[in-house]
This record gives structure tokens, C-alpha cells and sequence, in this order.
């Protein structure tokens, strides 16, 4: 018994201080949770949210920038997002070359009216002559009236020829002008994109946006939701709708969501209960991959370099073996107890909020810890088994690889468990062995399993373990004293299972 | 403390790799365990150690079965070796020593006088891994000593060791011996057996082929030889009666006499024939004997 707590106590000290272990404490959660907040530091760096300015053009004077604007700060009052997006309205170009072509097109239009009102005055004229009395001078005035009006038509017919043309020109030289002036603005960086807001699209819902970098368009969904409201607001004016109603019909919706947990109802936060429970699972993972990993390359290099020899005329094999798991259990263990450490400080620091996990009760934590244990005895016993066949960690390499690979599998599944914790598929693979410890994990958060489950999987696990052990023992008894040559598939089972 | 292995027997599926083994070790004598590669020597030890169990037989100590008590009792320097590379070389001693039930202090008190008898005690806070490899043998010899075992099992204790360690690790094990430890001692390196053992064990194919002490071998052994150096034809030899047959070996003959044969005789009618610069009646070394017996047995 004394040599087992040697044992206990040498496996525990020597992993401790080993640099990997510091690694799998320390850096990997950091590394995890890196991975995890980057993004979040990402949206709220203010230096990388810099003020994006968004620009809105329309080439008539219905306000309807005016109004997206409004409605965008309306939309967003309590969101982040206006602090760093800002509507502007873009103005159309108004220098003096484009002044003077108005002007020519204004006078263009003057000439039009002035000829348009001379042809129908020359009309309204011969009207009245028409209801003379019919005679001579009548003939005649109608005759000179005819002359003039033809004459007057076709000047009118070419000054009206004249004025369009000019009023297209000049009206798609505007919008070519105020269109480079908004793509220079882009290019120079002054903002980040622009609407481009045409009466008739419009109308029938089209509106274009301009920009240069692909993150901005990934970035408009605020802007298209106060267009949208807009486009809404502007159809139901359309149909005859009073305007106070339509602003209080277009409220946005408050959605709040209950969640049950047992006799308890909670609002449901997406982070904390979908997130929390797997980010938990891979933490008790990373603990007890980080220990049986220790134990398997810890057996390999004593085998490797004889030691085992050494440590068997001293010990007997089950001492060995027991003290090596437990030992490099207890610094599962601590590991947790490290963490479980850091987010108390955490807490206490107010840099985490831990009164909205609010599965993380003391009994949760105990079944945690408990399903955790199950799991690390169950792979540590495996590892161990397996571990003491090969000579070489070259050797063992792949098999290691493929055993981890096999391990992490439950995890994959893990979106089963988040989407129906009791179902029937995710009970019954509950109670499948390798699975049991990571759904069981991610159960008790997510739906609070029936009473019989926690029976059922403990039994089960016992059951397993009890096995897992009795055939690492018998691989280990074997394994560790054959040198030389790789074990086969076949060879492993034959081993385990005392197979002639 | 003396080891009896009466009729072991072990078998590996269908391989019989210990086979009516019997022989005994005593206190104050070094056995030597010879035998060629897959002879059952390993097999032999390990039964010895109790990491393996015998299928027959059995092997007592002092007339016991092992039990704890006499596991401590044993100090084992296994055949390749290596330590916790990234170890301090006192955590480790420390480590055997506890294993072997010694009390915390005295494990430490024990690895400080055997590192400084060894002369290491400058790496007594030395990772593993920074010594050298002669180093790390000696260090490992030294964990085998670190419970003040009675029984010593040593696995080619010399294998890789300098001429210099070599003659320390020697001298300490004869010093061991003469204080009246059980010693056993496996080893390919048979002028070193010869210089050390007091008693051999030569095992083929699991089974005891010859044993004995050196003198008592080599009596049984003899085989009536004689070695001569020549610069002549060694064909004028052949006419000489008794001589068996003649064989070169480096830059000497060996003439295998006829077993009744007189040396006297032989030796006068060879320096009348030829001039040679040495003639001395061969008495066969242990290698020769190794040699023969495994040749005869295969």
C-alpha cells in the first residue's frame, strides 16, 4: 500500500512540474479562449469599429434619405451600432459648369413654355374665330391663324426636341458627376459606402449599394433594415394609411425568451446555456486527455527505456498501474480545481459574470467532477492497456492519434445533446461508454435528465471501468515485457480477451 | 540470503522458454548465468524478480516463497537502461530508494553516500539527461544498491561502461560479494564472467547445459589440446601419432590430441620435426567451453 502512494505521489509530482502540464492548464484554456473573445475584442475594438460613414444619394428632393436616416437612429437607439455607423446624405454636384448647364436647360424650358403658351393662345384664337359666322374674313382669319400655327407647332416641336434632349443630357451628367463624386469619396476613404436611391426603383423596392471593401456589405444589415421600413412606410402612404399609425404599427418587436429548467424558468441566454455546457465538456476533456495522455506516453518511455523492469521488481503490476492512474487522476483534479480557481478570481474580479450561469450550482459541479472522474478512469484504463504494448512512441504514434480522434468523437455529437437533451437517440447514447461522460456533462445544463439516467450511466460507467481495467491489466501484464515488434490489431484482442 | 530454483518451468504459448530449470545461488558467491540470445535468461530473472510467474517449479529464498519483505531485499540492475531523462539525479535515487520501503530520510541519507562513494555527488542536482552515458550506468548500478540489498541480480552490468568505470563497478561488486551477498549475474562478456563469477549456470533452450565452478569446467572440459606457434608448415605435423587434427586460430595452432593420448610423447617428436617459438598443453577458457557446448547442443 505504501508503494502505491509512492507511486501515487511520483507520477502526480513529476507531470506537475513537467512543462506540458503547465501548457494544458494554463495556455491551452487561454488558447481556447482567445479563440472564443478575439472576435468579440474585434467588434468592440474602437480602433478597428472606427466611425463607418454611410453615404445615401437620390436625385430628387422626396427626403428620402432624410427619412432612412431617421429611422435608422429610431431602429438603433440602444444598439452600438449607431454610435459607429452615420448616415449622410450625399449632395449632388452643384459647380459652376453644372449651374450654367442647368441654367441653358431652364432656358431651354422657358423658351418651350413661351412657344407652348404663344401655340395655344394661336389655338384657343382659332377657336374662337371658328364660332363666327362663316364669311369671307372669317376664311381668311382662319387661313393666316392656320399658317401661324403651323409655323408656331414646329418651332414649338423643335424647342421641345431641344429641351429633352438637353434635360437628359443635363440630368445624366448630374448623376454621372454626383455619382463620380460619391466614388471619390469611396476611393478616398472619406466613407465606407452609399445608397443610391432612384424615385422609380425605389418604388418598386430596388436600391443599390456601392462600396469597396466586402466586409462593409456584410456590415449593412442595420441600413437595410430602416430602408426596408422606409420602402414599408412610404407603400402604406401610398395606399391612403395616416403616418402616426404607420410609425406605431412599425415598432420593433421586444421577444423574450423563458427558459424551464426543472421547477425554474430563466430568460435564455445563447452564450451562457447553449455555449456554457460545451465550453465546460472541453474543458473536462482537455483534463483528462492532458492526464491520460501522461500516463500513455509516461508507460511508453518507461517501457522504452526499461525503467518498467526496474519499477516491476519492486511493485507488483496492479500496485503500478493503480498508482499511476490514480496519481495522474489527482492531477486531473487539481487541474480542474486550477480552473475552478481562476473563475472564482474571475468572479470576484467582476470580470466574469458568474450569477448568470446559473447551472453551475454546488450539486451540478459535484455530478461535473463526478462524471469527469468516471470518464478519466475509463480512458486512463484504456491508455494505460494499450500503452504497454508498444516499445516506441513512433510506434504508438498512430494508434494514439486514432484513439484521441475516437475520444474527441463524442464532442462532435455534442449538437445532438444541445438540440433534444432527453430524447430517446441522445438517452440511449448516454449510456454508450465512450459517450456517456461528455452527453451526460452537457445533459444536466441543457434538459435536466430523468433521475433513472444518473442510475443507469453511473452503473454503466462502473461496469466499463471495472472491464477497461481488468483488460489494461492483462495487456499490461503482457505488454510491458514484449519488446521489438509493433502489436497487431489481432494480437491486442487476443491479449485482452485471453484468446489462444 | 540463497536463491533455490528447483525444476522452473515457463512456457509462452507453444514455446517452452524455461524448461526444468534448476540451480542455486549463495550468499557470499557470484553465479554467473551464461547462455546464448533466447536462451531463457531474461525469462530466468524476471521469474527470479517475481515479474513473471513460473509455470512449475519454484524458486525460494532462504527456503521462502517471495513476498514483499524479499522484493525489498533484492537490488536489480536490468540489462538496457535508462532513468527519467529529465529527473534530478537525487529525486530519482530517492524515487528506488522509497520504492524498496526505505524511509524518506534514509532514502535521501543513502543516495548522498552512495553518490559520493560513487564519486557523483557534484550531480546530485544534475538532470538525468545532462550526464553523460557512462555516468548514467553507473548511476543506474547505484539505484540497485540504494536499499542495501541482500540478493543482487545484474543484467550485463559492464555493457557500455568505460575501462575505467568498468574496473570500479567490479571491484565494488567483489567487495559486495565478499560482504556475503547472494550476487547473479547474467553477462555475454565471458572473460569478464571469468574474472568475476564463482560459479556458472551455461542454459540453452531453457535448460541448465553445464554448471559449475570454473576449475571443475574446465577439468570436464578438457580435452587434451595444445597450442603451438610456428613460422614452419604446419603440414609437417600430420604425420605425428595422436595429434586429432589441427586447426589455426590468429597466428597459433591448436592441436586436438587423441583422448589417451601422452603430451610428453607429442611434445618431444613436435620439437624434432619443427622450431617453434611456444608449445604449452591449452587449457580451454570459458568461451571455448561456451563455444562447444552451445555448438554441440545445436
Amino acid at each position: 500500500m505504501k508503494q502505491f502512494f509512492v507511486i501515487t505521489w511520483w507520477e502526480f509530482v513529476r507531470q506537475f512540474k513537467s512543462r506540458s502540464f503547465l501548457l494544458a492548464t494554463f495556455i491551452s484554456p487561454l488558447v481556447f479562449a482567445a479563440l472564443m473573445f478575439i472576435p468579440t475584442l474585434y467588434m468592440e475594438d474602437p480602433s478597428i469599429n472606427r466611425l463607418k460613414i454611410i453615404g445615401c444619394m437620390e436625385f430628387d428632393t422626396t427626403g428620402i434619405c432624410r427619412n432612412i436616416r431617421q429611422r435608422f437612429v429610431e431602429l438603433n437607439a440602444d444598439s452600438p451600432l449607431q454610435s459607429f455607423i452615420q448616415l449622410i446624405t450625399i449632395r449632388t454636384d452643384t459647380s459652376a459648369s453644372m449651374k450654367n448647364r442647368f441654367n441653358l436647360t431652364r432656358r431651354s424650358k422657358s423658351r418651350l413654355d413661351s412657344l407652348d403658351n404663344n401655340y395655344n393662345r394661336i389655338k384657343e384664337r382659332r377657336k374662337y374665330v371658328f364660332q363666327k359666322p362663316e364669311g369671307a374674313s372669317r376664311e381668311q382669319e382662319l387661313k393666316a391663324t392656320y399658317d401661324e400655327l403651323l409655323q408656331i407647332r414646329e418651332a414649338r416641336d423643335l424647342a421641345e426636341l431641344d429641351y429633352r434632349r438637353m434635360d437628359q443630357e443635363t440630368d445624366s451628367l448630374w448623376r454621372l458627376e454626383t455619382i463620380r463624386h460619391a466614388d471619390d469619396l469611396l476611393r478616398s476613404s472619406k466613407m465606407e459606402g452609399y445608397l443610391l436611391i432612384d424615385q422609380i426603383n425605389f418604388s418598386e423596392g430596388i436600391i443599390e449599394f456601392h462600396s469597396l471593401l466586402p466586409s462593409n456589405f456584410l456590415q449593412i444589415d442595420p441600413v437595410k433594415q430602416a430602408v426596408q421600413v422606409v420602402v414599408v412606410e412610404q407603400r402604406l402612404k401610398n395606399e391612403g394609411l395616416r403616418v402616426d399609425k404607420i410609425q406605431e404599427w412599425l415598432e420593433p418587436l421586444i421577444f423574450r425568451e423563458i427558459q424551464m429548467q426543472g421547477e425554474e424558468k430563466q430568460e435564455f441566454n445563447f452564450l451562457i446555456n447553449y455555449l456554457g455546457p460545451i465550453v465546460i465538456v472541453l474543458f473536462l476533456f482537455i483534463s483528462i486527455f492532458t492526464s491520460s495522455g501522461f500516463l500513455f506516453s509516461g508507460v511508453l518511455k518507461e517501457k522504452s527505456n526499461r525503467v518498467i523492469e526496474l519499477l516491476l521488481s519492486s511493485v507488483s503490476y496492479t500496485q503500478l498501474i493503480a498508482g499511476k492512474i490514480f496519481g495522474l487522476g489527482l492531477l486531473g483534479i487539481f487541474q480542474v480545481l486550477i480552473w475552478f480557481s481562476l473563475t472564482l478570481l474571475l468572479a470576484s474580479l467582476n470580470i466574469l459574470n458568474t450569477s448568470e450561469i446559473t447551472f453551475l450550482t454546488f450539486g451540478n459541479a459535484g455530478l461535473f467532477l463526478l462524471y469527469f472522474l468516471l470518464g478519466y478512469l475509463f480512458f486512463a484504463s484504456i491508455f494505460v492497456g494499450i500503452g504497454s504494448l508498444f516499445s516506441h512512441e513512433e510506434d504508438a504514434h498512430h494508434l494514439n492519434q486514432f484513439m484521441r480522434m475516437l475520444s474527441i468523437f463524442p464532442i462532435v455529437l455534442a449538437v445532438l445533446v444541445l438540440d433534444t437533451p432527453n430524447s430517446l437517440l441522445v438517452r440511449i447514447l448516454s449510456f454508450i461508454p465512450p459517450l456517456t461522460p461528455t452527453f451526460m456533462i452537457l445533459r444536466i445544463p441543457l434538459g435536466s435528465p430523468p433521475v433513472e439516467d444518473y442510475y443507469i450511466s453511473i452503473g454503466i460507467m462502473i461496469i466499463s471501468i471495472l472491464l477497461a481495467i481488468i483488460l489494461a491489466g492483462r495487456l499490461f501484464k503482457v505488454g510491458s515485457l514484449i519488446y521489438g515488434k509493433k502489436p497487431t490489431f489481432r494480437e491486442i484482442i487476443r491479449i485482452a480477451f485471453n484468446l489462444h | 540470503m540463497k536463491i533455490q530454483i528447483s525444476e522452473v518451468c515457463k512456457t509462452f504459448k507453444e514455446l517452452t522458454v524455461v524448461d526444468q530449470l534448476s540451480f542455486e545461488v549463495e550468499p557470499g558467491k557470484i553465479v554467473g548465468l551464461l547462455g546464448p540470445n533466447g536462451a531463457g535468461k531474461t525469462t530466468t530473472i524476471r521469474m527470479i524478480l517475481d515479474i513473471l510467474k513460473p509455470d512449475r517449479g519454484q524458486i525460494t529464498f532462504d527456503g521462502q516463497t517471495v513476498n514483499r519483505h524479499i522484493r525489498n531485499r533484492i537490488g536489480y540492475l536490468p540489462e538496457e537502461r535508462g532513468l527519467y531523462q529529465k529527473f534530478k539525479v537525487m529525486d530519482v535515487i530517492w524515487y528506488f530508494g522509497r520504492l524498496k520501503n526505505l524511509p524518506k530520510r534514509k532514502s535521501h541519507i543513502e543516495a548522498i553516500r552512495l553518490l559520493d562513494a560513487f564519486k557523483m555527488i557534484d550531480y546530485v542536482d544534475e538532470p538525468i539527461g545532462h550526464l553523460s552515458k557512462g555516468t548514467q550506468q553507473k548511476l543506474q548500478f547505484l539505484v540497485c544498491l540504494i536499499h542495501n540489498p541482500d540478493i543482487l541480480i545484474m543484467d550485463e552490468p559492464m555493457a557500455s561502461l568505460d575501462p575505467i568505470n568498468q574496473q570500479l563497478i567490479r571491484t565494488k561488486i567483489l567487495q559486495l560479494r565478499d560482504e556475503g551477498k547472494t550476487i547473479l549475474l547474467s553477462t555475454h562478456q565471458l572473460l569478464e564472467a571469468e574474472n568475476l563469477c564463482d560459479y556458472f549456470v551455461l542454459i540453452d533452450h531453457g535448460k541448465v547445459v553445464l554448471q559449475g565452478a570454473l576449475p571443475q569446467i574446465q577439468k570436464n572440459y578438457d580435452q587434451n589440446m595444445m597450442v603451438i606457434e610456428t613460422k614452419q608448415d604446419p603440414g609437417l605435423l600430420r604425420g605425428i601419432a595422436g595429434i586429432r587434427k589441427i586447426e589455426r586460430r590468429d597466428s597459433a595452432l591448436y592441436l586436438l590430441l587423441d583422448k589417451n593420448a601422452q603430451s610428453k610423447e607429442i611434445m618431444q617428436k613436435i620439437i624434432q620435426k619443427i622450431d617453434v617459438s611456444r608449445l604449452e598443453v591449452y587449457k580451454p577458457s570459458l568461451h571455448d567451453i561456451f563455444m562447444q557446448t552451445i555448438k554441440g547442443t545445436h
